[in-house]
């Protein structure tokens, strides 16, 4: 008779535990009230925000329809050269070899990545990309840069120069932190760029105002880019950039657990632990001593050209050393990510179309892929 | 408590808990003796920290758990939680238990209790067994983490404790489900086999990127990330959903538990 009320617990607890798995992230997606702004007032609170120094978690996640590698399939793409992941692209990139590059995007095009970043200040920053038991850190602290990969056991040292105090945060190439990722869209916020401020919105627990970028070409891929700035600072908290015709954003980066607390100081600096192999790398940055002819050649030799403008410009990567392309189109996950088209193979996601020509040249844009083989064939072979 | 410490001493006095606590302390002693005797280092493969085991000897305990976790340490909590209800129950002895005043709740209970406690057990064996080999054979020295900073060996010996209570607190889900299953039948086995077959079943799923949605619903998805502890500072967020995920799954089956065992005909 009382049997079936035995079984009450049960069905209380699975609706009590159902409840608050539902429940918790419902309220803390609830929107706030805050004052309306337009979207000149939004890009100037982004502009003038006065924090230097925090410290927070980055969420990052791309969903642009490619198979998801395992870890370290692309770091093992790029032969010798992917050792440096932070210091060749953070710093300029004029040295780094398209090999590197490729790997490094394939990576930033899969999966999702979480990092812990602390920043004080420009010149104090430390990026930890938090990998399942190992973790790559990218520490700069003053003219001092540092990588450091725990599975691997290498350590990479560079010295900035002094005087580059304003120079970029150096990150590990495959995150990137919201307000960098917002720094960049809204510099290359021009006129073929529709700015509006949507709905507030709320990131993990602060309230924000919602930037709207959208392309006016219809050229491009992006439907619209959105960016989440907290109200208090000024901080962009989230960047989400939608398709095209989608409906949810094929890639996100969001700052969670912000703290504005100075982080301590002792985490921007760094020792390598015993047992590491450390490599010390000289940065490519201008050297006086070179000659100009000499310089303007290593710039013609290593400079992405970029064409069109705006949201459906294409940048293209010269031909590397023919090894190279041999081994990136001949490597069996390229090849299995790509797709044979007239003149090259072609990778191809929501958001950006990559054709690697056969004669070693990398075409990439926020374009459709025929417009990227008119691209190609257009520009003869820089060699 | 009377029957608590009974139960206990019932527990750890079988043999079968002896040798399975004993089998958990010889994968550190054969990960030691294996690196030792190669000491050849083949760098980028086998399992996280293994190329660090020849400079500190205090890694041999954190790769013996990587090794454990996914198989080993399911399977002997499979056994204990899975004989718990069942193995009275085929031996005869449950419907004497429960004649006396004790209660099935409080029976329930104190069958869950003893099982947490021979995962914590379990894990602690794996840490000390490492630890003790590891200092045996390899140099011992300040712990290198993570994030490229080094503690001392006091500190590293606490992470290794503070790693040994999250693989503790890892594995309450997986017993509370195996509890369940032994109040469901009389063939302790049965339910061993079907606790076990749920940990890989659950771990298969957390591998498949098609089902990303129910990964953080899975009871096995936060199981490797103790390294989280090995961090500079330590990344307690996953010690704290992990807590919360398991919590779950006590409470849901620890109640389903209830509403079979409470209302089971007990015939045998």
């Amino acid at each position: 008779m009382t049997q079936w009320k035995r079984w009450i617990p049960a069905g209380v607890a699975s609706v009590v535990v159902a409840g608050v798995a539902i429940a918790v992230p419902l309220s803390a997606n609830a929107t706030a009230a805050l004052p309306s702004k337009t979207a000149e007032q939004v890009i100037a609170l982004v502009t003038n925000s006065s924090v230097t120094a925090f410290s927070g978690t980055v969420q990052q996640s791309s969903n642009l329809g490619l198979p998801s590698l395992p870890a370290g399939a692309s770091s093992s793409l790029g032969s010798s050269s992917t050792a440096t992941p932070g210091a060749t692209a953070s710093t300029g990139g004029s040295g780094s070899t398209s090999s590197a590059d490729i790997s490094s995007a394939l990576e930033l095009l899969t999966g999702s990545h979480t990092a812990r970043v602390y920043v004080d200040g420009p010149t104090n920053v430390r990026v930890q990309v938090l990998d399942q038991l190992a973790e790559r850190d990218v520490i700069r602290g003053g003219t001092d840069l540092w990588a450091y990969d725990s599975s691997k056991q290498t350590a990479v040292h560079s010295t900035l120069p002094a005087k580059s105090d304003s120079t970029a945060t150096p990150t590990p190439t495959d995150t990137a932190t919201p307000d960098q990722l917002a720094q960049k869209f809204l510099d290359a916020v021009d006129p073929s760029t529709g700015v509006a401020v949507g709905g507030d919105v709320t990131v993990d627990g602060r309230s924000a105002y919602d930037l709207v970028l959208t392309p006016a070409t219809t050229d491009s891929l992006v439907g619209n880019v959105s960016i989440a700035v907290d109200s208090a600072t000024g901080l962009p908290l989230q960047v989400e950039v939608t398709a095209k015709g989608a409906s949810d954003p094929a890639f996100s980066s969001e700052l969670t657990g912000l703290s504005l607390d100075t982080p301590s100081a002792d985490l921007f600096s760094f020792t390598p632990p015993a047992g590491t192999a450390v490599t010390e790398k000289t940065l490519s940055a201008p050297d006086p001593s070179a000659t100009a002819d000499s310089k303007a050649k290593a710039a013609a030799a290593a400079k992405p050209v970029v064409t069109g403008t705006g949201w459906s410009s294409i940048v293209e990567l010269p031909a590397a050393s023919g090894s190279d392309a041999a081994a990136l189109t001949s490597n069996p996950l390229v090849a299995q990510l790509t797709t044979p088209v007239t003149g090259g193979r072609l990778l191809s996601t929501t958001l950006v179309n990559v054709l690697l020509t056969t004669d070693g040249r990398v075409f990439a844009g926020s374009v459709s892929a025929e417009q990227l083989e008119a691209a190609a064939a257009a520009t003869p072979a820089a060699q | 408590m009377a029957l608590m410490w009974s139960e206990l001493s019932v527990l750890f006095r079988r043999r079968r808990t002896i040798v399975m606590l004993a089998a958990l302390a010889l994968i550190p002693v054969l990960v030691a003796v294996a690196v030792r005797i190669s000491s050849a280092g083949s760098s980028g493969r086998g399992p996280a920290f293994i190329n660090q085991i020849a400079g500190n000897g205090l890694f041999v305990s954190l790769v013996a758990l990587t090794i454990c976790i996914p198989l080993f340490l399911p399977l002997t909590v499979g056994v204990v939680a899975g004989d718990t209800i069942a193995g009275e129950a085929s031996l005869g002895t449950l419907r004497y238990l429960l004649v006396s005043p004790a209660g099935r709740i409080r029976m329930l209970v104190v069958k869950y209790i003893a099982a947490i406690v021979f995962t914590a057990a379990a894990t602690v064996v794996i840490v000390v067994a490492g630890i003790v080999v590891g200092a045996i054979l390899f140099p011992v020295g300040p712990v290198t983490l993570l994030s490229g900073g080094t503690i001392s060996i006091g500190e590293s010996v606490v992470r290794a404790l503070l790693i040994a209570s999250y693989v503790t607190v890892s594995l309450l889900g997986l017993s509370a489900i195996g509890v369940f299953i032994s109040t469901l039948t009389d063939v302790p086995v049965g339910a061993m086999a079907a606790t076990v077959v749920i940990s890989i079943v659950a771990q298969v799923a957390d591998s498949l990127p098609q089902l990303d949605w129910l990964h953080p619903w899975l009871f096995s998805h936060y199981w490797l990330n103790f390294a989280d502890l090995l961090r500079q500072p330590i990344e307690w967020s996953s010690f704290g959903s992990n807590a919360l995920l398991q919590l779950g799954y006590v409470v849901v089956f620890g109640a389903l538990a209830y509403g079979r065992f409470s209302s089971k005909d007990v015939l045998s």
